[in-house]
Formats: structure tokens, C-alpha cells, sequence
């Protein structure tokens, strides 16, 4: 455990330092903010779309996220580094996935005051708890399959545009839920069953958090 | 000898199923001519399932063994998968059009995790040609291809609830088939998979006289 806390606290320090992932992450929410706005001109929005763009644009960031926080570990050679550690090769995969799940969280709670201010009709801190548990159980799929792939595809030719492909298909059912419980939030007569929704992404995570922890060693070993 | 007998028998019934699908099974009543895709459409997505699942097997195979007979199952299977797969993707917007009156449901589970297959097993090719290195590239494709297996039923069930508002469609009954129309069904099926064995062989030694090209190359270069 205090390993793990190790490679997180490590992961933390190196972006204080440079802020180069958050800043981009934040940016890049604000960004996909403003051009869904634009992009369904003057109208107004319905919730599903704001709930929407809110996964989409979170979504996308995770992935410049991802992908930076395991650049930086191979071309910097740290990966080596870390792989000579004394330790099981599943602390490193919980440290660097438990970063990029804080990481992401801190964003998506950071632009919430943007989109309300944004999207002025909807009221996102009517049922905060239910926001924070599809955060929580979004991000912590985004990132447990995130973590793994982004291992895969930085040793591949493309990179930063094959981590996209590879996720976005696998990612799905978080998408839909976290969408499906966020839209509860928004909508003022919810219809939706958010426990239903819970579950889903609970089972989701659990079997990729196992799975991914089970297959990281066969990643990262040459 | 054992090919010879499955080259043989395939060159006689894919003329016989065909026929029995057009000809000795009767036109259905209200779908009319329509209905034929069915003796292609269903068989086609159980080439695809049937791919899918032996690739998911190579690959736990693979890991556990590092041989690469089982890499090479897998990725032959899985480009089979993808033919059987977007076969199926054509020929279900054709079915949907007469039966729903709409090229595409968004509802319909089994049609989109169709798509999310199709998407996830065409990014299993594209991870297979991005990586040079023989090793890291089957152990990548493996645990990708373990992933996207695992990654099927929760799918599945996203898309089963994603309407929840709507009532639950009507399934048609497929019990009342005509007794001419069962046979040309199963024969179209066994055929199909078949054909699946056919494919199966060739793409594999394809496969494997590329990798001996170059292995012999490699040599040659010393």
C-alpha cells in the first residue's frame, strides 16, 4: 500500500511541477465546452446534450491525460526504473492508474462551475452526491482500463491515435452509464433508475480493475 | 487430406444452401423476398461470435504459454471475424429497413454491440500491424483481444437498458418457421461454418509464410 502510495505521491509532485497534463486536461474541457455550444447554435440545449458533452469532453481528456502520464515514463526511461523496483508489478499499475483516476476526477469536479455557468438551465448541484458517484465511478473505469492500454500503446508506432480506438469501443458502458447517471442529476423529473446505473458501472469496473491488474505484468515486461 | 475433404464439401454446398435458401424454402408472407437475408445474416453473426470467441481462447492460450501458434490462431480468426462481422453489419440495416421501417435502432442491443464489435476487433488488427516487435506485439494483441471478449456482455446489457423509458420491444417469434425454411436454415449455417474452417486455414498459413519470409529475411540480413 505504501508503495503504491509512493508512485502516486511521485506522480503528484511531477505534475505540480510542470502542471503540463492538468493545464492541457482543463483546457481542453473548456474547449469542447465552448465548441458544443457553438456547435448547436443559439438553441437550447436539452439535458441529454449537456450531459453529453460533459462525458464526451471528459472522455477526450482523459485520453491526452493518459497518455502523456506514460510518455513521460518511457521516454524519460523512469518506466526501466520503476520495473527494477523491488515490487509487485501490479503496485505500479494501481499507482499510475490511481494518479490518472485523482487526476481526472480533480478536473471533471474543477469544471463543474463551468458548465453550470455555461449550460445556465441546467442545475448540476441539485443532487451533488449522485454527480460525484457517476464521477467517481466513470473516472475509475476510464481509468483502470485507460491505465493498461495506454502501457499497450505507448510502445506502438502511433501512440497518442491508437489509444483512442482501443478505448472508446471498450469504454462504452461507462459512457452510457456515467451519461445516464449524470442525466438524473440534471433532469428536474428524473425517470431514470440510477441504482441500476450504479451497478453497471460497478460490475464494469471491478472486472476491469481485476483484469487489468492481472495482465499489466505482461505489458510493461519485455 | 482432411482439407481436401473440407474444400470438396464446401464447393458442393455453398450452391446447395444457396439454392435451398431461394428456391425449396418458401417466400415468407409479410417480410416477402426480404426474409431470404436471413439464411446469410444469422449464420454470418455466428461466424463472427464463433471467431471472436476462439480468438478470446488463443489469447488466454498465448499467455499462458508464450507459443506463438496460438498468436497466429488468433490473429487469423479475428480477421475472419471481421469479414463474418461487417457481413453481418450490411446485411442487419437491410433486415431492420423492411422490418422496423428504419435502417438503424440505436436500441437494438444485439445491432450495436454488433458495431462495438466490429470497432473493437478492427482496432485488435490495427494494435497487431502498429507494433514491430514480435513478442510485445502478440502480448499486446492478447490482452486486448482477452479485454474486448470480456468486454461483450457488459455491452450488451448497456444497450439492453439504455432505453428504459420505452416499453419492451416485441420480439418476433422465430418458433413458427416453416419446417423448409428451418432446413435451408441449418444448412446455411453449417456451410457458413464451414466456410469459417476454410478461411480459417488459409488466412493462417498465409499468416504463417509471411512470418517465415520474415524470419528468412531477417537471416538474410544478418
Amino acid at each position: 500500500m505504501s508503495q503504491i502510495l509512493a508512485i502516486l505521491w511521485k506522480d503528484i509532485r511531477a505534475e505540480l511541477r510542470t502542471k503540463d497534463i492538468f493545464i492541457s486536461m482543463f483546457v481542453f474541457i473548456l474547449l469542447t465546452l465552448i465548441t458544443f455550444n457553438f456547435a448547436f447554435s443559439g438553441e437550447k440545449l436539452q439535458y441529454e446534450v449537456v450531459a453529453g458533452a460533459m462525458w464526451v469532453s471528459y472522455l477526450f481528456a482523459a485520453v491526452l491525460g493518459l497518455s502523456r502520464s506514460l510518455v513521460h515514463e518511457k521516454d524519460k526511461g523512469c518506466l526501466e526504473g520503476l520495473l527494477l523496483c523491488p515490487m509487485e508489478r501490479s503496485v505500479i499499475y494501481f499507482g499510475k492508474a490511481l494518479g490518472n483516476f485523482l487526476f481526472l476526477l480533480i478536473v471533471q469536479v474543477l469544471s463543474l462551475p463551468f458548465f453550470s455557468v455555461f449550460f445556465t438551465q441546467a442545475e448540476l448541484l441539485k443532487r451533488p452526491l449522485y454527480l460525484f458517484i457517476s464521477f467517481i465511478l466513470g473516472s475509475a473505469g476510464i481509468s483502470a482500463v485507460g491505465t493498461l492500454f495506454s502501457a499497450i500503446t505507448v510502445n506502438t508506432k502511433a501512440r497518442e491515435l491508437l489509444l483512442p480506438v482501443l478505448l472508446f469501443p471498450i469504454l462504452l458502458p461507462v459512457l452510457i452509464g456515467a451519461v445516464k447517471l449524470t442525466l438524473f442529476v440534471l433532469d428536474p423529473q428524473p425517470i431514470y433508475e440510477p441504482l441500476k446505473w450504479m451497478q453497471l458501472l460497478l460490475i464494469y469496473d471491478i472486472i476491469f480493475v481485476l483484469f487489468s491488474n492481472l495482465t499489466f505484468h505482461y505489458v510493461v515486461e519485455e | 487430406m482432411m482439407e481436401k475433404i473440407l474444400r470438396f464439401s464446401v464447393l458442393v454446398l455453398v450452391p446447395f444452401s444457396l439454392y435451398l435458401a431461394f428456391f425449396y424454402a418458401p417466400v415468407e408472407k409479410t417480410m416477402g423476398i426480404v426474409q431470404k437475408i436471413f439464411y446469410f445474416h444469422v449464420p454470418g453473426a455466428w461466424v463472427a461470435s464463433l471467431a471472436f470467441l476462439i480468438v478470446f481462447i488463443a489469447s488466454i492460450l498465448f499467455l499462458k504459454t508464450t507459443d506463438f501458434k496460438y498468436d497466429i490462431i488468433a490473429r487469423a480468426s479475428a480477421e475472419i471475424g471481421v469479414v463474418f462481422c461487417t457481413l453481418t453489419l450490411l446485411t442487419g440495416p437491410i433486415w431492420g429497413k423492411f422490418a422496423w421501417g428504419a435502417w438503424w435502432d440505436w436500441g437494438e442491443p444485439k445491432l450495436v454491440t454488433f458495431l462495438v464489435l466490429w470497432l473493437m476487433y478492427l482496432g485488435y488488427l490495427l494494435l497487431h500491424r502498429s507494433v514491430q516487435e514480435d513478442l510485445r506485439r502478440a502480448k499486446y494483441a492478447a490482452v486486448y483481444g482477452i479485454a474486448a471478449f470480456l468486454d461483450v456482455p457488459i455491452v450488451f446489457l448497456s444497450v439492453l437498458w439504455y432505453r428504459t423509458v420505452h416499453p419492451p420491444l416485441v420480439i418476433v417469434e422465430r418458433g413458427g418457421l416453416d419446417a423448409k425454411m428451418k432446413v435451408a436454415f441449418f444448412v446455411s449455417l453449417f456451410t457458413f461454418t464451414l466456410l469459417y474452417f476454410i478461411f480459417f486455414q488459409q488466412v493462417r498459413s498465409t499468416i504463417e509464410l509471411r512470418e517465415r519470409i520474415k524470419e528468412i529475411k531477417s537471416k538474410l540480413e544478418g
